[in-house]
């Protein structure tokens, strides 16, 4: 069984700091043969945003037909699920949010229907990874960001302790990341300490 | 004087608690003498923001669509009451998808310097953020409040105040909240009397 990685792409700018980011951390985990990875730009992932109709606190499923069907499975079967997002306006980019609101699904089932979001010889064993990037130097530009991630993960059953983050502020235009002194060097680090964990973790 | 009101609803839900709250802090607005609009969010045509950046040359937006012409009538406005319930510990994905396309007036004030509000314009311009969460923990608006300043901040509107209620899902409705609609109707009207004291610019 391979580990199965599950990356998001949220930027709406294919290749800019965000994805670059993203982009080092999942080259590194590759080094390794038994890593399966999948990469999807949500630009090419057709979510809507939620509707707030709540159907699926009776329903167990939403009532949307579109990308999230497909993507919905691979939350559920992925090893470690990657979020990479740049910060607009202090926040996710609108194109994130949408995707991390979809996850309303698995919150319903998790604290309205008191259902499994994965079998429990899985639960406790996966990991969460949050990238981002922001063009603003402030230490604070993150802060308003990261509620949202952690209810994300906490509804799809990772835990605050199990999610990691790597997050670079100061690089605004398309390609500044590549001058910055240790997100190149910290993200390697990270996607090789992730397969590590997983390992350990997976008995593998 | 003529005091302009403009109610922004952001959620995808027609009528429910937050658009409730905000109908209830327009009513007090228009009891107070304020000529008063709302756009529903969900009913307009636009994109989220493509973060291409292109405005940082020009400070023009290449997408043209209901956002700018939004935008306009934002500038134009004398209070803004911004409103959208809590989804997932922030913001609507649609009230976002319109607010980080605010980028071009960004631009124009920060890297190309053509846009300016005086501390007047600002103090004589009211923003209000209106929120209802189903949950009740207090920090549940905690991701809300800077992107929302960062609106405010960017179209020239003084961070004024806000109408926010959690916990709706205990109590069963906005309808059902002991004083939210009144808070919110009373300081529809008080932010209209200060606006008319201080004058428009």
């Amino acid at each position: 069984m391979p580990i199965r990685i599950l990356a998001f792409a949220g930027s709406p700018r294919r290749h800019g700091n965000s994805e670059t980011l993203l982009d080092w951390v999942l080259a590194s985990m590759s080094e390794d043969q038994d890593v399966k990875i999948e990469k999807i730009p949500l630009t090419e992932a057709d979510i809507n945003p939620c509707r707030g109709c709540n159907a699926c606190e009776t329903l167990n499923k939403c009532i949307q037909r579109d990308g999230m069907d497909i993507y919905h499975d691979k939350i559920i079967e992925a090893d470690c699920i990657i979020l990479s997002s740049p910060i607009f306006c202090m926040g996710l980019a609108a194109q994130v949010k949408a995707l991390v609101d979809r996850a309303q699904v698995f919150r319903s089932r998790k604290y309205v229907l008191k259902l499994p979001i994965v079998p429990p010889e899985r639960k406790g064993k996966r990991l969460g990874i949050f990238l981002s990037t922001a063009g603003q130097t402030w230490d604070y530009v993150f802060d308003a960001a990261i509620p949202s991630v952690k209810c994300f993960y906490h509804v799809i059953d990772i835990k605050d302790a199990d999610i990691r983050y790597l997050m670079i502020n100061g690089v605004d235009e398309k390609g500044a990341i590549d001058h910055h002194p240790t997100a190149k060097a910290d993200a390697i680090k990270l996607g090789k300490n992730t397969i590590t964990e997983l390992k350990k973790r997976l008995d593998l | 004087m003529e005091i302009k009101v403009l109610g922004i609803s952001g959620s995808p839900h027609r009528h429910g608690n937050t658009e409730t709250l905000l109908d209830s802090f327009l009513d007090g607005a228009k009891s107070a003498g304020a000529v008063v609009e709302k756009v529903v969010l969900k009913e307009l045509s636009y994109t989220p923001c493509r973060g291409c950046n292109a405005c940082h040359k020009n400070g023009e937006c290449i997408v043209k669509d209901d956002a700018i012409n939004l935008y306009e009538k934002i500038l134009a406005s004398d209070c803004l009451a911004v409103a959208s319930p809590i989804y997932t510990m922030g913001i609507t994905a649609e009230i976002k998808g319109f607010i980080d396309r605010q980028q071009y007036l960004w631009a124009r004030k920060f890297i190309l310097k053509t846009l300016y509000f005086s501390d007047v314009h600002i103090k004589r311009h009211k923003g209000i953020f209106i929120s209802t969460a189903g949950l009740g923990w207090k920090n549940v608006f905690d991701g809300a409040f800077p992107v929302i300043t960062a609106l405010f901040n960017t179209t020239g509107f003084e961070y004024y105040d806000n109408v926010i209620a959690n916990d709706m899902d205990r109590y069963g409705g906005i309808n059902r909240h002991p004083t939210a609609l009144k808070e919110a109707f009373e300081k529809g009207q008080k932010v209209v009397s200060i606006l008319e004291k201080l004058g428009t610019s």
